[in-house]
């Protein structure tokens, strides 16, 4: 769908045509439920939460600012609901890191992070991805599937912007461990010099 | 660049490919790596791993179920519109032929206020008193029963959740102790409390013991709650009691109101008697110049009762003298050799009423045999069952529109576990008024077991809205839109309804309906009870 035609159909679709939002749903219920899917635990969940999601999309279509992208709003609505389910279930013992911030990163090999990524498929990425705790979860979905700022990532999970980098290299870095944990051999991308995670700060 | 050696670190190098860096700082990374190998190398494999992870989560790897893929329902509005007027019309039916009745025949046993919640929280069952600040009262009951409803079910503001709900009850419990308890005087500790002949209390008295003994004189309101109460000697204001057992041989002179398991009065009440009892007996020396209600398992009224009777029971003898009118509902009916009814006398019962032929009725005995189950052949009963749908579609709807988040996670529940939930529901079910009795009956806490029951008795209701709309989205698929998961709602409430309605079958469908919807009420209830306690 070109700009132009999503702009034509929002409008319909705020006019309360029917046949515009079944044009609408169409196009992004795909997306919207391999979103969910890669979030939340189950297929289940995330075959309601899609239809929960166009709801609530539906209901605030008046709000939506059209001067921004639509997908990144609609992302920002998914992952707030998905974020509110997950929240509802209790999962934010592992959400909340503490000086996590100012917590020491390790410097990887390159060479070893390199072989371990060639080693693993993207179903062996997409298992890893499940094992990770819920936030860093999140936080790689929202960057690396929905292509969400910084600054939208930093709104959807309730976290100041300047901690997204930390939170998107600490996933990384868990990602490798379970990945590394997985491999036969030990191979654990993860030595080297040491720096710390307040340079993120710094460097914004 | 970082502080302990001359490499950048691996933060700026994923801020820098994500392009989060200051122009200055992204150019001197950039510089820097071109001729550094192990920046450059880095930078490459944290490149690859952003390339992975996106491959990895944007591969379709599960194709979409059927069921999403479908395209919403239109809608219109003249559906709309007539559903809001079949459910507009229910509601005003269910508030005509349920609660008006209720309170008309509350305000015949003396409790003369002007609405239900009024009737229900303020009226002089628990203090005359009240009266005076009804209506500032009863604003801030609802205020305050908001807000706990609002702490139950909001999605945001968890830490101040919880003070709101302990706010709210604590408000709810004020509202409900008797202003006047600082005059009263106020016994418990001892087992065996006894007020002697020739004793007067001058205050109202509160009392908790295990046998309560009333030989003296009372100046004001006797509440009571234990074991055996006896009253041989005088109260001037009401009594109410909660006990398994009460006789009063004594002279009431305000009314008599009791919760308990069995009531014999052989003394005189001056005003009215209300009685929820197993077993109900006024003795033929007993003297009522109110009206009598009672609820119990058996009735008999050998003595004088000046006005109105009514009652509910399975068993019923009148054998005395009814000064006015009666109604009778019970499963039996005896009318025993002494009666004088003066007034009409109307029996509603499952068998003709035993009539002795000594008895003396001022006019003929007005039967109605008491039909099992619904007269199917009557187009009334059809309309009934018409506006009874009605209304819980519009409560469903509120709840829906009003609590999207509770609506959804209590589908959920109801989808999902079902069998938890029927085990949940069953749990509540017999749990929370064992639960509501015994915070009520510790006074401090009737504040919290009214709630508590008027959460129970809405959950109840609520129940078969859930399990609708599971059966009108197994049926429909799912919504994918409010308006849509309102039809499957109405849809899914008509089968509900219509499935109650065969005989025996019906019964059942009710009862696991109903323990099943209360169960995912309960579940969605703890989870969100349970995360607002793990953040707080």
């Amino acid at each position: 769908m070109t700009s132009t035609e999503l702009t034509d159909t929002l409008a319909e679709v705020r006019g309360g045509s029917s046949e515009a939002w079944g044009v609408l749903y169409r196009e992004y219920a795909g997306a919207i439920f391999r979103f969910c899917r890669r979030v939340l635990p189950t297929k289940e969940d995330a075959e309601d939460a899609t239809t929960e999601i166009f709801m609530k999309v539906r209901n605030r279509l008046d709000q939506f600012d059209s001067s921004r992208p639509f997908t990144a709003w609609l992302y920002t609505v998914a992952s707030n609901h998905c974020w509110d389910m997950l929240r509802r279930r209790r999962v934010r013992q592992d959400l909340e890191t503490p000086d996590v911030e100012t917590m020491p990163l390790e410097h990887p090999d390159p060479n070893q992070l390199e072989q371990l990524l060639e080693q693993s498929t993207n179903e062996q990425v997409r298992a890893g991805l499940a094992k990770l705790p819920a936030r860093a979860r999140m936080a790689l979905v929202l960057r690396y599937f929905s292509d969400m700022s910084y600054n939208d990532i930093a709104d959807a999970l309730g976290v100041r912007r300047a901690f997204v980098g930390v939170l998107l290299l600490r996933a990384r870095h868990e990602l490798r461990e379970i990945l590394g944990e997985a491999k036969p051999k030990g191979g654990r991308a993860g030595t080297g010099s040491r720096a710390t995670g307040a340079v993120a700060g710094e460097a914004l | 660049m970082n502080v302990f050696d001359t490499h950048f670190d691996e933060m700026a190098c994923l801020l820098y490919l994500d392009e989060q860096l200051e122009p200055a700082q992204a150019g001197e990374l950039r510089r820097h790596a071109a001729t550094c190998t192990k920046c450059g190398a880095l930078l490459h494999a944290l490149e690859g791993e952003g390339r992975t992870l996106r491959n990895a989560l944007t591969e379709a790897d599960e194709p979409m179920p059927a069921h999403l893929l479908r395209r919403p329902a239109p809608a219109s509005s003249w559906p709309w519109i007539a559903l809001l007027g079949f459910a507009a019309a229910g509601a005003y039916t269910v508030w005509n032929t349920v609660f008006e009745p209720i309170q008309a025949q509350f305000a015949q046993a003396g409790f003369n206020q002007d609405n239900v919640l009024t009737m229900l929280m303020f009226s002089g069952a628990f203090w005359k008193g009240w009266d005076t600040m009804r209506g500032i009262a009863e604003s801030l009951a609802l205020v305050t029963l908001g807000i706990l409803c609002l702490t139950l079910f909001r999605r945001r503001g968890r830490r101040s959740g919880g003070v709101a709900a302990m706010a709210g009850a604590i408000v709810l419990m004020a509202l409900m102790m008797p202003s006047g308890a600082a005059a009263a005087e106020v016994r418990h500790g001892d087992p065996n409390y006894v007020v002697p002949a020739g004793e007067v209390v001058h205050n109202d008295l509160i009392v908790v013991g295990e046998y309560v003994t009333i030989d003296g004189d009372v100046d004001g309101d006797l509440i009571a709650v234990t074991q055996e109460l006896i009253v041989n000697g005088h109260v001037k204001g009401d009594v109410l009691v909660a006990a398994r057992q009460v006789r009063i041989t004594g002279t009431v002179e305000g009314n008599l109101r009791s919760w308990t398991e069995s009531v014999q009065l052989d003394g005189a009440v001056a005003k009215n008697v209300t009685a929820w009892s197993a077993h109900v007996v006024l003795g033929p020396k007993s003297v009522v110049l109110g009206s009598f209600i009672g609820s119990a398992g058996a009735i008999e009224l050998d003595g004088a009762i000046a006005k109105e009777i009514t009652t509910f029971s399975g068993f019923a003898r009148l054998n005395g003298i009814a000064s006015s009118n009666s109604s009778i509902h019970a499963g039996q009916v005896t009318i025993g050799p002494h009666e004088q009814a003066r007034g009409t006398m109307r029996v509603e019962s499952r068998h003709p009423p035993i009539l002795d032929p000594a008895a003396k009725l001022s006019s003929p005995l007005q039967f109605t045999l008491e039909k099992r189950g619904p007269d199917y052949t009557s187009a009334v009963y059809y309309w009934h069952q018409v506006l009874k749908w009605g209304a819980s579609f519009i409560f469903g709807l509120a709840i829906l529109l009003l609590m999207p988040e509770f609506f959804a996670e209590t589908m959920r529940a109801t989808s999902r576990f079902y069998i938890t939930a029927g085990g949940v529901g069953f749990l509540v079910l017999i749990a929370t008024p064992v639960v509501a009795v015994i915070m009520g009956i510790t006074i401090v806490g009737l504040g919290v077991a009214i709630a508590l029951a008027l959460l129970y008795a809405v959950s109840i209701y609520a129940a078969q809205i859930f399990v609708g709309t599971w059966v009108g989205v197994k049926l429909l698929g799912a919504a994918s839109s409010t308006g849509a998961l309102a039809g499957r709602l109405a849809l899914g409430l008509a089968l509900l309804r219509i499935a109650k309605q065969v005989p025996y079958a019906g019964e059942l469908v009710a009862s696991v309906a109903m323990l099943w919807g209360m169960g995912a009420i309960g579940l969605s209830i703890y989870r969100r009870t349970r995360s607002t306690l793990a953040v707080a």
